[in-house]
């Protein structure tokens, strides 16, 4: 039902929110501490940092909130969580952007219509009457995927009340086909976590380790510590990749095999039969086996250090068949039990509510913190089942598809406003602690079960002490401070399992898919959809393609050409009687005859950001197999839109190789590395001089992988604003640091490289500017003096590696894309940096601020800035570490060190410019047997 | 028009005034100035209310562009250069013509030149002024244009005077100054003329007023010749060093196809390539709206087209020095910037621009096409369009394909560039159109010197 008052309306509404903001002027029902009394260690204008984890698909991931004077604006990666290990993935830092988002559900409604919790109340006990009268019989609880001990114990408890109740769950990025395959093989639902740092030979079978998701910083870091190549020190694994789409773990493999899912399935069973496994023989094409036989030979040239993933695409037996190979290697996998606690798959759990609400079994039901309405499979019609109910209530961060459904819509606490707990992966549990009171009339999941439960005014703070109790039941008050530091209940991690034993699957002989297969993946910007109204992330580039603002169908080139397209074709997709239209992207590295989709796009309600953005690949999505829609019917329509992208040239001509030079891994033990770098060029200008520091930065780009953490970081720390599709469209986007992808002629692209400002020597940004707003510090900083700017953008058209920024509008201050000039994002900002105006140019400052603080309490002291004291915004998120800064005045420094390996070079070191910013060449590991047949 | 193809007497091939009399040619040239009410204005006030709308136009640009800032242009973070500054180096090309006439011609004794340099001069001063807007409107912040200037201020600061830019403002500032000089100076003797034969006390004051109490004594004419020809000997090296400056501008960058020692020279070259273009359009208009056939010739044309060839051949020199240049160097970036502007996205103004400045120039190898007047006028134009075309070409395809591979953008202006383009057009003539009404557009002493020293021949 939509919320479109009329002129009366409108006055009433007006005159009720002038009366509510009278009311809003008493004092808070809790204790407030008055900011004129000093709270203790809290001084104005320095920043504290809490900990506190943020879940992504229910998962925990612990993070560090930088917060000025109550008011959070920055969120980093909490160093002892497990899931997180000081890093910090896109959507954990975008989720400041989510609290302040004006979009947000801010108060009670009822029918559409402006109601209050009061009233809510009386319309719930009266509801929990009836159901109570009837044990539950007719009550449903829908959720996503829940890890809160507190939470699980209250829905639990509820349960015991309401015996006939129902807890339904489902999570859109689910791992029904994992939690299956682990069941067919070992009897028993485990949850595999590879140790991808003990593993020489990683093969990943459609799946995405390094993708987004709610252990990608872990397995990154993991991934990393096989990545290093140093003089002296080499450590160095090897990854396979065969999928069907180009994902971040593809585009960081050594080799590389592009097949459609089936063929996956029949290469796996390849290598199984290899190891001995006696399975029927599935159809596979020549290189496939070629490819197979250098893996199996590769295996077993490294004993009990090969590992084998397989994606959540791929189907139970697939997975129960990775796990035989697992156990025939000896692999480095850790098994857990399974932190969810619901037992069936997130399919079948919608799919059971769905057929409940049709027969009349569900006459209340509770949606808490998910949009099933939208971000479910098309076929189920989970939204007109969802508007059958009786008693619905929606309890959310946003007004969305799901709110517009249910006859109350209750506006949830976003996580850095409540008290709460959370388990990562493996189990670990963190305490979830508010950074500032609700901005809104908003109530936590926890109070509104506890309502549920007829408890009125429970606190979440004293449900989430209740369940914690039990860890600690003697001097709790200590324990909890220490939770509460540390962002992580030490020990509370589950212990990995003595792998049971295991069972080889039947593989039921498969039939090949006729026409084009449609895969399914979360967005590696909006993931499952739930962050479609984040500017922050609309307009983070998705890794591979650079695309912003929207997602499209992508196709390989020969599937294009064979269907006479062109990027940005509009192409019908049908699959039975659903259908959608969607732009397509000629992707290099996708398999023929395999269409991917992201998902989380074409949002029908999600506010003013996320509206109106792409496709929704949803509504395609089938229920048996939700990750690829087989047999999909492409036709063109003829019409033609436009793919934003950030980056629109992916190639390196042979000469210009030396932005981006790669070494093999056996070139360099060889000591063979032909880097063509021409650097320390003479100079006619005189040398400057510094006495004290030399700040520097070294990238490494064998470790990046090319997941935007650093690029949303450095967003998030310098006020870098959104500018809009419109502006993106015309090539103005802000990012201060962008990462560059290249593509060579193969499937694998060539990699990763991040640029921040390159702060040269010999700027060329310098002698150009005709005011002297472009000039170079006393310690090396080429900075950007943005008062005395006039905007002759002389510095950007001189600057060869392009990465100033200009003003043209007024992206932060008066051009404003959408609501972004809404007061309440004024919050997001970090007070220790300029918000630039229109005309004038920025660029990346080696975080200024950071310097200067550390400088501040350098001085306080009376000593030298330390080692590592100084970690900018974007190396503090990098999960591999892939980012050093620091002082090139220091011989022993990390920074100098670096400038001493091989593999070091300067990016269009021939120019003379001598960056600060300096780079370590990508190293590659490929198979030299695979190499040799095909040359 | 009537473009005559005979050979006319050797000594009257520059001025054919009735009765070959000095009285004649002060006739012809005043007649609008002293007669206005027999003279036909209609095409004038076409001409005038056009180019008003056109200028109210460009104020309407200014005033959004002010507004709401330069994101309105198609500039974009890889292309932070757009029309604003092609559009400045054309418009300063032009401004460079009318100086090269009045002091290059003077001191190479290009007689013939007494005819077209006043309009010229009127041409450079109206063109270099318009020239100089558009760096101011580029900026980003247009206010604070004149922190360009080394002015004594509480904030301590200099400009950086390392910047082609810096350079450019004073080159600019100074030619200005001095095209004003030049040309007022030069004006000066013709308004005492007008002022005493005016026959109106209105026009006799105002006259009087400018003419600055000139009397026409030998000691005035004396001291007008040597200051006449000092300030000659001062422009040569201003105008050449004003578009070297421009060139500059670009040269002293780094980017591949800007960084090239040929470019001060090939500036200046095409500076006088594009402002002959117009000079010749104004000439032919001049002489069509004031009946000055007998002041401006066939031959005056005749001559111009050959000034074009000359220019269209140094043109091409030029752009096959900098793709030998670019082979030369062996620099990648540099041989793919030339294999961009072939192959690129803007090949196909790179192919017109060849066509406009290259090819089509050819035609006035052949006497009959520099005697007719009509298609040395459409040619010029032509060569005026291909050195914008040029000048768009240098700005965008050196940024477009720079050394960062993966910030390769492509320049789509948008209608505000072309609503600011062409209404500058409008401001140009409206100033002209003005001046036509209000001064002598043709000097009447140096063509009554012409006609003696024809005589004595």
């Amino acid at each position: 039902m939509s919320f479109a008052p009329d002129r009366r309306d409108a006055l009433k509404l007006l005159a009720m929110g002038a009366t509510a903001a009278l009311g809003a002027c008493g004092p808070p029902e809790e204790e407030i501490v008055p900011y004129v009394e000093m709270p203790e260690g809290l001084t104005p204008g320095v920043p504290m940092q809490f900990t506190t984890a943020l879940p992504l698909s229910g998962y925990a991931r612990g993070a560090l909130v930088t917060s000025y004077e109550g008011r959070p604006t920055r969120i980093e990666g909490n160093p002892r969580h497990p899931a997180s290990l000081g890093a910090c993935d896109i959507f954990a830092q975008a989720e400041i952007m989510t609290l302040y988002n004006p979009d947000r559900a801010k108060a009670v409604l009822n029918e559409g219509n402006l109601s209050s919790w009061e009233d809510f109340e009386k319309a719930l006990l009266s509801q929990m009457q009836i159901e109570r009268g009837r044990r539950g019989s007719k009550l449903t609880i829908l959720t996503g995927r829940v890890t809160s001990p507190t939470m699980v114990r209250q829905i639990q408890a509820l349960l015991k009340s309401f015996p006939g109740a129902q807890w339904r769950r489902y999570e859109p990025i689910h791992d029904d086909a994992e939690i299956s395959g682990a069941t067919m093989a070992f009897g028993r639902p485990l949850l595999p976590i590879p140790r991808l740092d003990q593993a020489a030979v990683v093969v990943s079978l459609d799946a995405d380790p390094l993708g987004p998701g709610p252990y990608q910083l872990a397995y990154a870091y993991a991934f990393a510590q096989k990545r290093l190549a140093r003089k002296g020190v080499i450590q160095f694994g090897r990854l396979y990749a065969v999928e069907s789409c180009l994902s971040l773990t593809g585009a960081n493999s050594d080799e590389r095999l592009a097949l459609p899912p089936h063929l996956i399935r029949g290469f796996i069973v390849d290598i199984a039969n290899r190891l001995g496994a006696k399975l029927p023989q599935e159809a596979l094409g020549d290189d496939a086996s070629r490819f197979a036989a250098a893996v199996v030979e590769d295996l077993k040239a490294n004993p009990g250090h090969g590992v084998f993933l397989v994606g959540r695409g791929q189907p139970a037996e697939t997975h129960a068949l990775c796990h035989w190979i697992n156990r025939a290697l000896k692999a480095p996998v850790d098994y857990f039990p399974p932190v969810d606690p619901v037992a069936s798959t997130h399919v079948d759990s919608l799919r059971g509510l769905v057929e409940d609400i049709d027969n009349g079994r569900v006459e209340s039901l509770f949606i808490i913190g998910c949009n099933p309405a939208y971000a479910a499979p098309g076929e189920l019609a989970v939204d007109d089942a969802i508007a059958k109910v009786p008693f619905s209530a929606y309890h959310g961060l946003y007004d969305d598809e799901t709110a517009a459904r249910c006859k109350w819509r209750l506006p949830l606490s976003h996580t850095l406003e409540s008290w709460s707990d959370l388990r990562a992966l493996d189990g670990a549990v963190s305490v979830v602690q508010p950074l500032i009171r609700p901005l809104y009339d908003t109530r936590t999941a926890h109070q509104l079960l506890a309502l549920m439960g007829g408890m009125l005014s429970a606190s979440s703070y004293q449900l989430v002490r209740e369940t914690l109790q039990a860890r600690a039941p003697r001097d709790f008050e200590t324990h909890w401070r220490q939770w509460l530091h540390d962002g992580i209940i030490q020990g509370s991690a589950n212990a990995p399992l003595a792998p049971p034993n295991v069972t080889l699957p039947h593989m039921d002989p498969l039939q090949a898919p006729r026409g084009p297969s449609l895969t399914f993946a979360p967005d590696p910007s909006i993931w499952d959809g739930s962050y479609a109204n984040n500017a922050w992330l609309q307009e983070c580039p998705k890794p591979t393609t650079k695309e912003v603002w929207g997602n499209s169908i992508h196709i390989s080139p020969s599937d294009a050409a064979a269907n006479d397209l062109e990027e940005g074709d509009i192409v019908t997709l049908r699959r039975g009687e659903h259908s959608l239209e969607a732009p397509v992207n000629i992707v290099q590295g996708q398999a023929a005859g395999v269409l991917g989709a992201t998902l989380g796009y074409g949002r029908r309600r999600a506010g003013a950001i996320g509206e109106g953005l792409g496709f929704d690949a949803y509504k395609l999505m089938p229920i048996g197999t939700p990750w690829a829609a087989h047999n999909v019917a492409l036709s063109r329509t003829g019409a033609r839109s436009t793919i934003l992208r950030t980056q629109r040239s992916f190639h390196l001509a042979p000469e210009r190789r030396e932005i981006y030079p790669t070494v093999t891994l056996q070139g360099f033990t060889e000591g063979n590395i032909d880097i063509s770098e021409r650097r320390g060029l003479p100079t006619l200008l005189p040398e400057w001089e510094y006495d004290s520091y030399k700040w520097a930065m070294s990238i490494d780009n064998t470790l990046c992988i090319g997941c935007n953490a650093c690029l949303v970081a450095c967003r998030s720390e310098n006020n870098v604003p959104v500018v809009g599709p419109i502006e993106v469209s015309m090539g103005r986007e802000m990012h201060w640091l962008r990462v560059d992808v290249y593509y060579r002629d193969e499937p694998t692209p060539l990699g990763f490289q991040p640029v921040p400002c390159m702060h040269c020597e010999k700027a060329p940004c310098e002698p150009v500017c005709p005011v002297e707003a472009s000039v170079h510090d006393s310690e090396g900083l080429n900075v950007q003096v943005y008062n005395r700017c006039i905007g002759t953008r002389f510095c950007q058209s001189n600057c060869p590696y392009k990465v100033r920024r200009f003003n043209f509008f007024g992206y932060a201050t008066d051009d404003v894309y959408a609501n972004l000039h809404a007061q309440s994002f004024d919050a997001q900002f970090n007070p220790d940096v300029t918000v630039r105006s229109r005309g004038v140019m920025e660029k990346c400052t080696y975080c200024l601020q950071r310097i200067s603080r550390a400088r501040r309490t350098a001085e306080k002291e009376n000593r030298r800035i330390a080692e590592g004291e100084i970690v900018t915004a974007c190396q503090a998120a990098c999960p591999t570490r892939a980012i050093i800064f620091g002082d090139l005045s220091n011989a022993d420094g990390k920074v100098s060190q670096l400038r001493n390996e091989p593999q070091h070079y300067e990016m269009l070191g021939h120019l003379g410019t001598r960056p600060r910013t300096t780079y370590l060449a990508a190293i590659e590991n490929p198979n030299p047997a695979l190499r040799e047949k095909e040359e | 028009m009537s473009a005559s193809n005979e050979v006319p007497a050797k000594a009257e091939r520059w001025l054919q005034p009735p009765g070959r009399s000095y009285e004649a040619i002060n006739e012809l040239v005043s007649a609008p100035l002293l007669k206005r009410k027999k003279w036909s204005w209609k095409f004038w006030w076409i001409a005038f209310m056009a180019s008003l709308a056109l200028t109210a136009l460009m104020l309407v640009c200014i005033s959004w562009l002010f507004t709401k800032g330069v994101g309105l242009w198609g500039v974009n973070t890889t292309n932070v250069w757009g029309f604003a500054i092609a559009n400045y180096v054309w418009w300063i090309g032009i401004g460079n013509a009318g100086t090269l006439i009045s002091a290059m011609l003077l001191l190479m004794r290009q007689r013939w030149r007494a005819s077209i340099n006043r309009f010229a001069e009127a041409m450079t001063l109206f063109a270099a002024g318009i020239a100089g807007l558009f760096p101011i409107l580029h900026l980003g912040r247009p206010l604070y244009f004149y922190w360009l200037v080394p002015y004594p201020n509480t904030m301590a600061l200099w400009p950086q005077w390392r910047s082609a830019l810096i350079w450019d403002f004073w080159a600019i500032l100074s030619y200005i100054l001095f095209s004003i000089l030049f040309w007022y100076s030069g004006l000066i003797p013709d308004l005492a003329c007008v002022r005493d034969r005016a026959k109106t006390p209105g026009a006799r004051f105002w006259f009087g007023v400018f003419a600055l109490g000139w009397r026409g004594s030998a000691r005035h004419w004396q001291i007008y010749h040597v200051y006449h020809t000092t300030m000659a000997c001062l422009g040569v090296p201003l105008v050449i060093s004003l578009h070297s400056v421009v060139g500059l501008d670009f040269a002293a960058s780094l980017m591949p196809g800007w960084s090239e020692t040929i470019y001060p020279p090939y500036f200046v070259v095409g500076a006088m390539y594009s402002g002959f273009t117009m000079v010749i359009a104004l000439a032919a208009a001049v002489r069509w709206g004031f009946s000055l056939q007998a002041l401006i010739t066939v031959d005056h044309f005749d001559v111009m087209a050959k000034i074009l060839l000359a220019a269209s051949i140094i043109m091409s020199i030029s752009y096959m020095t900098e793709w030998f240049g670019a082979w030369y160097s062996g620099e990648h970036e540099e041989r793919s910037l030339v294999a961009y502007e072939f192959r690129g996205h803007y090949r196909a103004l790179y192919y017109a621009m060849l066509f406009c400045n290259c090819f089509l120039p050819q035609i006035f190898w052949f006497r009959a096409a520099r005697r007719n007047i009509a298609l040395v006028v459409v040619v010029g134009l032509v060569i005026n369009i291909g050195m914008w075309l040029e000048r768009i070409n240098i700005v965008w395809i050196t940024l477009s394909h720079g050394y960062a591979v993966s910030m390769w953008r492509v320049f789509h202006p948008t209608y505000w560039d072309y609503l600011l383009m062409f209404s500058s057009l409008g401001l140009f003539a409206l100033l002209y159109l003005l001046l036509c009404r209000l001064a002598p557009i043709v000097s009447m002493h140096e063509t009554r010197r012409l006609l003696s020293q024809e005589a004595q021949q």
